[in-house]
């Protein structure tokens, strides 16, 4: 039994995708170790185990898997079986108890239609079906008074039915219950009692905010997803401990934070966007030692491609929905796109030439894969534009067959268009780039940031190969690609805290709201983060807990969040309060009424309470000089695109850049993962970390610290 | 000629980044308008359109969040451009509104940014958006008495409110003068910042390309979406086809109604909606103008064709509209018209019912008829002034068509699903009412193999006494109808029950003034039409239905001929 005050060796971040399962391992003292297996999505743990095993054998002196997991600190988790569960609609059966006259909310989703003119566009299916939703008499007023007792007959009434339905999950969500949590708690004791095997979420104890819609669909979704994590987490939980696992495990959350299985368990709806919650933390890392605070970070995979913006932290949402279901707790704000490398191109009606959102996914695949795949996709046109070796893609394991890629191009593209083969792949690739360029437009421009601030950190195993153009349009002189570019999210996953959110409405008004119960609100939540935090083994020193309002001018629909230092409102400063609101507002919507003097509303109020966890420091290279001359391993025809031509240009085998070496543009790196295109319009060099950075030509002001040694 | 050869060379993909790129700024400034504006109408609603158009006003895209009013702004941007002629510089802002010079509904007011580049006019940006005011008798603009416009609004025909970059002080106080509340001003305010996020993309995208790639390829991509929408009615057979809808009640004449006919002449690749037969144009507000009646002609059309044909003014091109000056869907000045975004249901269904025998797997039955209420009182919790609009009342079911079931609970077609509910419990804190049940209707869609959307029952008590209720609407006389054996749904109703025991309904056009405290509000908004015979219908999703309870049992024996127990 390995000893208990030996500081274990290795950290491991874990990403359970669609098709890759993703491994980043970190070891003091050494480079990390980046590796990747196919996933088993009818039991991902089984995925897991395997790479871990093949993971401790490659290493560079190889271990068993026991040996290895034994001196296993932490391990981190991101898995998307909640995510997937509910895409396919395989979730647990659930049955709802909400207030008479209003079970149809769930799936009425407010009465939208997302695309006003297709009639074939048809509603999606609710995590509930309605002869499972059953409304109780008991009603509470706005302010959380009861005007009607709950009726426990009908709770009752509800159980024997979901009794008889073998329902193995419960939701329940009274009106106005984020006022008053009374008849929800009876409600659930009731269920407790009667139904002991199901799993149970209370609207309140999950989401204790106004807006019954949002409050509904959170805490069924939560509910739907319950046993399936559950179940999940056991299963990995044995295998790991059957295997010699005797470290920490912690799971992935939407909000870029971590948390124990415990909380994942009660709490499944916070995994439900967490898939991609890693790469923007990541990204921040890979900026930080190019003196950025804030960036872009993109990764674009086979079938999508997701951009997030990070300003000092990753920037968080309220809101966000899945498969067109809200899910409304907080979660970082990533927006994503269908284009990736197997986006399909197409030509509509009009003789548009169109990429995505079909994607060829992993089978068939892209022509150019040579298993049956027909149709051109973005990959296919990689390899026409000399992007792509075929011999090395994925470090050679997969040959691409360079005559079927271009026989779906001239099929389906460039006779239709009446153009060469190369002329309608570089059509492809300019369309897919404009369309991912749309992806950063979203998360920036218009959420009211201008991206030429921000460099781009670029990720997954394509998107070096397209950040040029989408600098290019969007005019951005600093290109990111991390060393662990192609696991990104993974090594993400290792730098995040423990992080628990929490919510109360609170309706009043500033300058003088009732202080008191403020004051005790914010007590209660940070006595609740204490105590999760407590049974995650944070020590006290370790805690941290922030304040946040949303706030708004008295009749405004929408609310602003902003940051509130918790001694404001233990001093009652509302005039230092009023202030980070007008400027909130004006940063965000380019205007305050603070001259009319609107009244400003607090509608809710949160608390996070972040864990912080210790990190290992990243493993700094020696500077090694400007010439790149014994990486390059030859060079081949690719286009050009600033002057449409294909030319001959260099290649280089990222494994062997080293920290200062520089490459003039037009040229190409590649890596086993991943390949980059540094287009005419810049030039590259290596940081101390081994991130790849391109920089407009003559911004070498940039990348300074890659220049020259460290001081 | 080398310079000729390149403006005139289209490069395909060169066009495909154009019409993305129009599309992206045209969401960009919508997504903008949603975070500025104040009123629930623009913010919550999302009643209002944003566009790009060229230096001559043909429509490059539109973000048409609620379609009724999309069709108007390129007529009015062309008549602009005529009005102004060479009097149009960088920094000008224009207003617009006047319906009797294109514009579609008093309320909707335009704002229009002319963008220039290298000290030409080349493209506009525009903003129409529905105001919480616009002046007039009554608030909010709907006037069940007006006889003439202006008694329902101030008119704004084009009008420069910035000049060369400056500020009109005296022309904007003049228009704000006439108009009720302090918010009409923040969110016309946010319109013209939206119009210059659209000049900003434009101005780079044409820096960045230069004018002349800008036209030949705007020109190109007409001529790709004129092809689509001509490929979209050459697959309608070629003939004349008639159908009629009915509106009934103008507002002043109990009993009255009122029929709009159209005949639609498909030849080869063009098509031509004729409307020369419809019935004349009402004393009341119940009459349309040009251009909400040809939005709401274009936005029913579209509903049966490729939805992915890009919105520019290629797509128009093949389409004619005649619509005669004094009928009841184009009336003469000076008449009251501010009902007239709400003729579109009646227009569409005698669309639908000229063209289903034609494209009878395209068409969908009969959608619910709107019938909206607005409440207004003091708040005796805070003692302050609310208006709500009902929204969640006022959304039924949308028709079925071949092969897929009606929309549930989407609201009328000129909205088509943009409008959304408001949130219960936000709706519990803006007002004093409290919601009693919004819920799905059993049996309220048209019955069908394919059945129509449901519609929903609202009941609420009202919290404030001297309330003071609006009617605006339809549906009330005839239900949405079905199509090739689908049955009919029901009808819309509003319903006061007073606490004193009396029951009142009011007129779909009404103004009722002292609802006490305590009375309890009903409405009734009814399904879709439905599609094909009932007893044709899958049997597992009647029963799943009958489960559901959206089907009773009764309905499922008696009309789907269903003998299970269920599954």
């Amino acid at each position: 039994m390995a000893s208990a005050s030996t500081a274990r060796r290795f950290k491991v971040g874990i990403d359970v995708g669609g098709t890759f399962t993703d491994f980043f391992v970190r070891e003091a003292a050494r480079a990390p170790v980046i590796h990747k297996v196919l996933s088993t999505p009818a039991d991902p743990s089984t995925g897991v185990l395997a790479g871990l095993r093949e993971l401790a054998g490659a290493l560079e002196k190889p271990l068993d898997l026991a040996t290895f997991l034994a001196d296993t600190e932490v391990i981190v988790h991101g898995t998307t079986v909640t995510t997937n569960a509910t895409l396919t609609r395989r979730g647990a059966k659930t049955g709802l108890i909400t207030t008479a006259g209003v079970r149809d909310a769930l799936e009425m989703r407010r009465g939208i239609r997302e695309e006003r003119y297709n009639n074939r566009y048809t509603n999606v299916a609710p995590v509930v079906p309605r002869y499972l939703r059953v409304g109780v008499k008991g009603r509470l007023d706005r302010h959380g008074q009861t005007v009607e007792p709950l009726k426990l007959d009908d709770v009752r009434e509800a159980i024997a039915l979901f009794k008889k339905e073998d329902v193995r999950a419960v939701a329940i969500c009274f009106m106005n219950a984020f006022a008053n949590p009374a008849h929800e708690a009876e409600a659930a004791a009731l269920v407790r009692k009667e139904l002991p095997g199901a799993f149970l979420t209370t609207s309140t104890d999950l989401l204790p905010a106004i807006r019954f819609y949002d409050r509904v669909s959170t805490t069924a979704l939560n509910a739907y997803v319950g046993p399936i994590l559950d179940h999940y987490l056991a299963q990995l939980q044995k295998r790991l401990r059957e295997a010699g696992f005797a470290g920490a495990l912690l799971i992935m959350q939407s909000n870029g934070g971590v948390m124990t299985p415990e909380v994942a368990r009660k709490s499944p709806a916070l995994t439900l966007l967490s898939g991609p919650a890693g790469g923007p933390i990541a990204g921040l890392a890979a900026a930080k030692p190019h003196g950025k605070e804030c960036c872009i970070v993109v990764d674009m995979g086979g079938t999508s491609f997701e951009a997030a913006l990070v300003e000092k932290t990753p920037v968080v949402i309220k809101e966000g929905e899945i498969d067109r279901l809200r899910c409304a707790l907080p979660m970082l704000g990533i927006h994503t796109i269908g284009a990736g490398g197997g986006s399909i191109g197409w030509i509509d009606q009009g003789g548009l030439l169109r990429m995505g959102p079909h994607s060829a996914g992993a089978t068939p695949g892209p022509a150019c894969y040579g298993q049956g795949g027909e149709l051109p996709t973005t990959t296919d046109a990689n390899l026409v534009l000399g992007y792509l070796s075929p011999d090395f893609f994925s470090g050679g394991r997969i040959k691409l067959a360079a005559k079927a890629a271009r026989e779906a191009i001239a099929a389906k593209i460039a006779k239709p268009l009446g153009m060469s083969v190369e002329q309608a792949a570089a059509g492809m690739y300019r369309v897919a780039c404009t369309n991912m360029a749309q992806g950063v437009r979203a998360v920036t421009i218009e959420r009211g940031s201008d991206p030429r601030e921000f460099p781009l950190v670029v990720a997954g195993g394509a998107g070096p190969l397209h950040s040029c153009v989408i600098c290019n349009d969007l005019d951005i002189a600093l290109q990111i690609v991390p060393r662990e570019s192609s696991v990104l999210c993974a090594s993400g996953m290792l730098m995040g805290d423990l992080r628990h959110d929490f919510v109360r409405t609170f309706v009043d008004r500033l300058p003088d709201p009732r202080w008191g119960k403020l004051n005790a609100l914010i007590a209660e939540m940070i006595g609740s983060g204490d105590r999760t935090l407590g049974s995650e083994n944070i020590a006290p020193g370790k805690r941290r807990h922030a304040v946040t309002l949303d706030c708004r001018y008295l009749k405004q629909y929408h609310e602003v969040s902003f940051a509130v230092p918790l001694a404001a409102i233990e001093k009652r400063d509302a005039k230092a309060i009023l202030r980070l609101f007008h400027d909130e507002h004006n940063r965000l919507f380019g205007y305050a009424l603070e001259q009319e003097g609107t009244p400003v509303e607090i509608v809710n109020v949160r608390v996070q309470s972040i864990g912080v966890t210790d990190k290992h420091e990243a493993l700094g290279q020696k500077f090694a000089g400007a010439d790149a001359a014994a990486a390059r391993k030859g060079g081949r025809s690719a286009y050009v695109f600033e002057n449409e031509k294909f030319a001959t240009i260099p290649v280089f085998d990222g494994h062997r850049l080293q920290h200062g070496n520089r490459i003039a543009g037009p040229a190409l790196v590649e890596t086993v993962t991943t390949t980059a295109f540094i287009s005419a319009s810049y030039d590259a060099v290596i940081d101390k970390f081994g991130s790849l950075l391109m920089y407009r030509k003559g911004r070498e002001d940039l990348v300074r610290n890659a220049l020259e040694p460290a001081s | 000629m080398s310079a000729n050869r390149k403006q005139k060379a289209v490069d395909p993909i060169l066009m495909s980044v154009f019409a993305r790129t129009f599309r992206s700024i045209t969401d960009e400034m919508s997504a903008s308008v949603v975070k500025t504006t104040r009123s629930p109408i623009l913010c919550e609603a999302k009643d209002f359109v944003t566009g790009l158009y060229d230096a001559h006003g043909n429509m490059l895209e539109q973000t048409e969040n609620l379609p009724i009013l999309a069709f108007s702004l390129g007529p009015v941007c062309k008549y602009i451009v005529k009005y102004f002629g060479d009097d149009i510089h960088d920094g000008d802002v224009i207003f617009h509104n006047d319906v009797f010079s294109y514009g579609n509904q008093n309320n909707d007011v335009a704002v229009y940014k002319p963008i220039f580049h290298d000290g030409a006019l080349a493209a506009w940006a525009a903003v129409k958006g529905h105001q919480a005011d616009i002046g007039g008798a009554v608030p909010g603009g709907y006037n069940p008495n007006a006889k003439e416009v202006w008694q329902e609004a101030l008119r704004i025909p084009p009008v420069k409110v910035y000049d060369n970059g400056k500020l009109r002080r005296d022309v904007w106080d003049l228009i704000f003068a006439n108009i009720r509340f302090d918010i009409v001003q923040h969110d016309l305010k946010a319109q013209i910042g939206a119009c210059t996020i659209g000049d900003r993309r434009v101005r780079a995208l044409l820096q960045k390309y230069g004018r002349g790639a800008f036209e030949t390829h705007k020109t190109a991509l007409f001529d790709a979406t004129e092809k689509m929408m001509q490929a979209e009615i050459a697959r309608i057979p070629n003939g004349t086809y008639s159908g009629e809808g009915t509106v009934y009640f103008d507002g002043h004449h109990q009993g009255s109604k009122f029929t709009i006919r159209v005949t639609i002449t498909v030849d080869d690749a063009r098509v031509k909606f004729d409307y020369s037969r419809t019935d004349a144009q009402t004393d009341g507000f119940v009459n349309g103008t040009y251009t909400s009646s040809a939005s709401a002609t274009l936005l029913t059309f579209l509903q049966f064709i490729n939805p992915d044909i890009p919105h520019n003014e290629g797509m128009v091109r093949p389409i004619d509209i005649v619509i005669p000056e004094g009928t009841i869907l184009n009336a003469r000045y000076p008449k009251a018209t501010t009902f007239g975004n709400h003729l579109c249901p009646p227009n569409a269904d005698a669309i639908i019912r000229a063209l289903a025998p034609v494209i009878p797997d395209r068409v969908t039955a009969g959608w619910n008829n709107l019938l909206c209420s607005l409440t207004t009182g003091v708040d005796p919790g805070t003692n302050e002034k609310y208006v709500d609009i009902g929204f969640m009342g006022l959304k039924g079911g949308s028709g079925a068509m071949r092969g897929v079931d009606g929309y549930d609970h989407i609201g009328m077609i000129d909205a088509s699903g943009g409008v959304l509910d408001q949130d219960y419990e936000m709706f519990e804190l803006q007002t004093p009412h409290r919601l009693i049940q919004h819920e799905y209707i059993c049996d309220s869609g048209g019955a069908g193999t394919w059945r129509g959307g449901l519609g929903v029952e609202t009941r609420f008590t009202i919290g404030s006494d001297a309330t003071q209720l609006v009617t605006f609407g339809d549906g009330d006389f005839e239900p949405a109808f079905g199509l090739f054996g689908g049955h009919d749904s029901m009808l819309n109703s509003i319903e006061l029950n007073y606490p004193d025991g009396t029951k009142m309904v009011p007129r779909n056009k009404d103004l009722i003034l002292g609802v006490p405290k305590g009375t309890l509000y009903r409405q009734v908004a009814g399904g879709g039409g439905g599609y094909g015979d009932p007893r044709q219908r899958d049997r597992s999703k009647v029963a799943e239905e009958v489960r559901n309870g959206v089907i009773s049992p009764q309905a499922a024996r008696d009309i789907y001929g269903f003998d299970g127990e269920g599954t």
